[in-house]
């Protein structure tokens, strides 16, 4: 921190305070309501993750992997097996790519929803969060019939999954897709044009371009900054190549390109191409066995892989290092959160607490995949 | 007037003035504060289910036996009263205790004195003043000098900051409100609120009752201004940014706990109650029936004052549970902005329209 | 002059937009609802279903739960758990597949394996349990599981096991055995010599 100024005042926000999504400790140097500069203190919730993973095997690491970004611990999973598969040369099954893929997308929809949710209620609305928890229930109601667990699943397996979607998955997802869509105009309606919302949000914390591509931000936070940058599109995993979606931008809907309503706007609209994934793999799905390929025992061969995937908040990449044992030499998450609270500082000086609050719920961080 | 008839019947009894008003006082005064924490008791309960409606919930229940909150909650804003009473009234080591201990009354003080004044019906009025508009607006800006007084005495800087916006929020919103509540009284001739309650007797324009929002289409306008600013006057949403949750934690409250954060419950329920209460009889018809001619004597008059109370407290209610927080610059620009200039204008456009039509 | 005004419409138009959806909420409160009033009304919700019924779950993760009669103590469980909150004791039985009355121990399993081992102590900490369902698949004998869904014919659902001290929330499946029961078996004393 700076040299305090007579006329400046340290404002310590957080680890305990209703906004800072988790246990974040913001040291804000504040003239009057206006802040000159913020100092992020992370850790409150670092649990040794990679150190932990160099003692397990590799299935044991998954449940690990889930509880880094809990909120969206499918498509952690998700990231960590796709890694582990490439690093092990294992095909899976069609139906296993497309469960894994429609898994990863419903986890995407609930995760954007709370944060939009979070996001209203940040800027005061209380009753959007509601809303958006109800529907966001449903999806976890769909998990918990699928593999038993509504936040940390350990569903996505290396080589397989599981479990097989239970009976009649395909109808209820669909029932619940026919749900979904009118809501989203009812959000719409009641938060996003809200007038009082968009002045909070537009033209509010804009983060150009370049400043958020030399950051290293990534997810809807550079696509809120018109970057094109998605990696299910380009650079395909799984089997995204197969699936018709765009990969919405902002352009400054109510105010300046990048600014905290673009973040926003991308996250909606972000919503609405997973339905249309959803709906397209749910068309298609083949049938066949989910556990066919699983591998007997986990002993990948002497090597190491970078694997990146989108994860609702950005890219999500691990880094696994195998010496020929069954446990890892070395897993290395790197975390979109991370880098997306790094630009915090840099956005948000010159705007007032209020803003610093709004900021900070449009960058969208989980504090879990932060610390570790 | 409640006081006023006490004293002419005391006086009836025998000479003894000062004993005399004391008892007049007390006896209108304590029925008064009931009034308040009956008030505070129901608008929780009914906020919370309100709330609760709104946002696909249902809010406190209770059906089996034990500790419950009674049928669909009921007892829940009594038990709430209860857990209030008996908990450890904390004061934290730094704060500038004196103050800290007197900021919950005066802020209770500025929320009874204006409810003193609130026309509940013809005769149900502990105070008829003849000034009683000038006088509410006048002891509604108590208040804000105990948020003051709390923000500063807590030591804590997220009271500091609440006490900083909400001095300069309710300061800047008097102006937009007292603007607006000129229009009934230009149009009444009178401070007095019976008066200017009597005024609004009868027709207009065939169908309407003659009360004063309908008057002209400035007055529509001013009632609409003048609300909106008694909202931002008791720090509701969207005007909450000096308890704004998210942002300060709980604002000038912080460092408050047990009965003394429960007087500033009541007083801002209060609060709720004067505002609305002033706005029923400045532009709504106060006790009037919206049917003129009928349904108009008697306790008819406490209903419908009541009635039209409780529903712009639910209007706000209704705003607080859809809306947003504004930001303290555009609450400023809102206020200044828009208006003050619109509540001018309307002041304009009255005084033309009682010199051509009235 | 003309953008102010569109302003001022601009807000009461989207307000009152968002006015009129949260009322419309409020007055369909009966069908909207979603509150489970947890102690009276208990998930699976009934006359609320969207679709799943409790059998076909695929598996719920409420509490795990061992059949120690069909426990061979092969210790895969204690292996594949993540967070060690599996602790399996085992004794060598004297005879492969033979009853043992005085500890209660039965020689088969319901698949008809004949069991090698006693299991002396098999403890699940599940105040450590991190719910991952990893030590239920390794199982040969499928006697560790998830109460409840699926598994209901097994042991019926439990997903509100709070306990007081968290001592209780260590679960002991094995039988008890006393010192010298554990000492009789793991030193047989010869056959009766008469």
């Amino acid at each position: 921190m700076g040299v305090v100024k007579g006329d400046q005042m340290i404002l310590n926000i957080g680890p305990q305070h209703p906004s800072t999504h988790g246990v974040l400790r913001l040291e804000v140097m504040t003239d009057g309501e206006i802040v000159s500069e913020i100092r992020p203190h992370l850790g409150y919730l670092h649990r040794c993750f990679e150190k932990h993973s160099e003692n397990v095997t590799y299935e044991q690491v998954i449940p690990f992997t889930d509880r880094c970004d809990y909120l969206a611990a499918m498509n952690s999973n998700f990231g960590y097996v796709v890694a582990m598969e490439e690093l092990m040369e294992i095909k899976v099954p069609e139906r296993v790519d497309y469960i894994r893929i429609i898994m990863g997308e419903l986890n995407r929809i609930a995760s954007h929803l709370l944060a939009l949710g979070v996001y209203g209620l940040d800027i005061g609305a209380f009753t959007p969060f509601l809303y958006m928890l109800r529907d966001r229930e449903r999806i976890l109601d769909m998990f918990e019939y699928t593999c038993g667990a509504r936040l940390l699943y350990n569903y996505m397996w290396v080589g397989g999954v599981s479990h097989d979607l239970p009976k009649d998955f395909e109808k209820i997802c669909i029932g619940f897709l026919d749900y979904f869509e009118p809501q989203i105009e009812e959000y719409n309606n009641l938060l996003t044009y809200n007038k009082i919302f968009v002045e909070r949000t537009a033209d509010v914390g804009v983060i150009p371009a370049d400043v958020a591509v030399s950051y290293g931000v990534t997810g809807p936070n550079l696509r809120g900054s018109g970057v094109k940058w998605d990696v299910r599109k380009d650079e395909p995993y799984s089997i995204y190549d197969r699936f018709e979606f765009d990969v919405p931008v902002g352009d400054g809907h109510f105010g300046t390109l990048g600014d905290c309503f673009d973040r926003y706007w991308v996250r909606m609209l972000e919503i609405k191409e997973s339905v249309k994934i959803l709906r397209q793999a749910l068309k298609d799905i083949p049938g066949g066995d989910v556990h066919q390929m699983l591998p007997k025992k986990i002993r990948p061969p002497k090597g190491s892989v970078y694997r990146r995937t989108e994860s609702p908040r950005g890219d999500l990449g691990y880094y696994i290092m195998s010496d020929g044992t069954p446990t890892p030499y070395r897993v290395k998450m790197r975390s979109p959160a991370f880098t997306a609270l790094s630009v915090l500082d840099e956005v948000s000086r010159g705007w007032m607490i209020s803003d610093v609050i709004a900021i900070l719920g449009s960058l969208d961080i989980v504090l879990g995949e932060i610390d570790r | 007037m409640t006081v006023d008839m006490l004293m002419d019947w005391f006086a009836t009894i025998g000479d003894f003035p000062i004993l005399s008003f004391l008892l007049a006082v007390v006896i209108s005064g304590v029925p008064l504060f009931l009034v308040m924490a009956l008030n505070a008791m129901v608008a929780v309960y009914v906020e919370r289910k309100v709330s609760a409606f709104m946002m696909d919930r249902i809010g406190p229940m209770g059906q089996g036996p034990g500790l419950h909150a009674g049928k669909w909650g009921l007892l829940q804003t009594a038990a709430d009263a209860v857990k209030l009473l008996v908990k450890e009234d904390t004061i934290p080591e730094t704060s500038d205790k004196l103050l800290f201990k007197m900021a919950p009354f005066i802020i209770f003080i500025g929320a009874f004195l204006g409810l003193a004044a609130v026309p509940f019906s013809s005769v149900l009025q502990v105070a008829d003043f003849n000034v009683g508009v000038f006088y509410i607006i006048a002891v509604g800006s108590i208040g804000v000098i105990g948020i003051v007084m709390a923000g500063w005495a807590s030591n804590n800087k997220w009271s500091l900051y609440g006490a900083m916006r909400s001095a300069a929020q309710i300061i800047s919103y008097e102006i937009p409100a007292g603007l607006s509540i000129i229009i009934p009284i230009m149009m009444a001739g009178t401070m007095n609120l019976q008066e200017m309650i009597h005024f609004q007797e009868g027709n207009v324009w065939g169908i309407l009752p003659n009360w004063i929002i309908f008057n002209n289409p400035f007055t529509f306008i001013a009632f609409f201004i003048f609300f909106i600013s008694a909202v931002a006057e008791t720090n509701r949403t969207p005007f909450d940014i000096p308890e704004a949750e998210s942002e300060l934690v709980a604002g000038w409250m912080t460092e408050y706990s047990g009965f003394r954060w429960a007087v500033f419950f009541l007083s801002e329920y209060a609060n709720m109650l004067v505002v609305s209460g002033l706005a029923v009889a400045g532009f709504l018809g106060g006790w009037q029936s919206p049917i003129p001619g009928m349904f108009d004597t008697g306790a008819w008059g406490l209903f419908w004052f009541m009635s039209k109370l409780i529903f712009l407290i639910f209007v706000m209610m209704w705003f607080r549970w859809t809306f947003p927080r504004l930001r303290v610059d555009q609450l400023m620009h809102v206020c200044w902005k828009v208006f003050i200039p619109i509540a001018m204008f309307n002041i304009f456009g009255v005084g033309i329209w009682k010199l051509i039509f009235g | 002059m003309s953008k102010y005004f569109a302003n001022i419409y601009d807000t009461v138009n989207t307000l009152w937009t968002g006015m009129r959806i949260t009322w419309r909420h409020m007055m369909n409160i009966k069908r909207d609802n979603v509150t489970l009033q947890y102690p009276e009304e208990r998930w699976p919700r009934p006359e609320r279903n969207i679709g799943f019924e409790h059998e076909d779950y695929n598996v719920i993760r409420s509490r795990l739960h061992v059949d120690i009669d069909d426990c061979i103590g092969c210790l895969k469980c204690e292996r594949a758990c993540p967070v060690d909150c599996i602790k399996i004791d085992t004794i060598k039985a004297p005879t492969r597949g033979e009853d043992i009355p005085d500890v209660k121990h039965t020689g088969e399993t319901s698949n008809g394996t004949k069991k090698a081992m006693v299991v002396s102590r098999f403890t699940i900490d599940m105040s450590e349990c991190c719910y991952c369902n990893l030590c239920t698949y390794p199982c040969p004998e499928e006697c560790i599981f998830m109460v409840g869904g699926p598994n209901s014919s097994k042991h019926p659902i439990d997903y509100e096991f709070s306990e007081f001290d968290r001592t209780d929330l260590i679960y002991q499946f094995a039988k008890k055995l006393s010192p010298e029961q554990k000492d009789g078996l793991q030193n047989p004393k010869p056959e009766a010599e008469a």
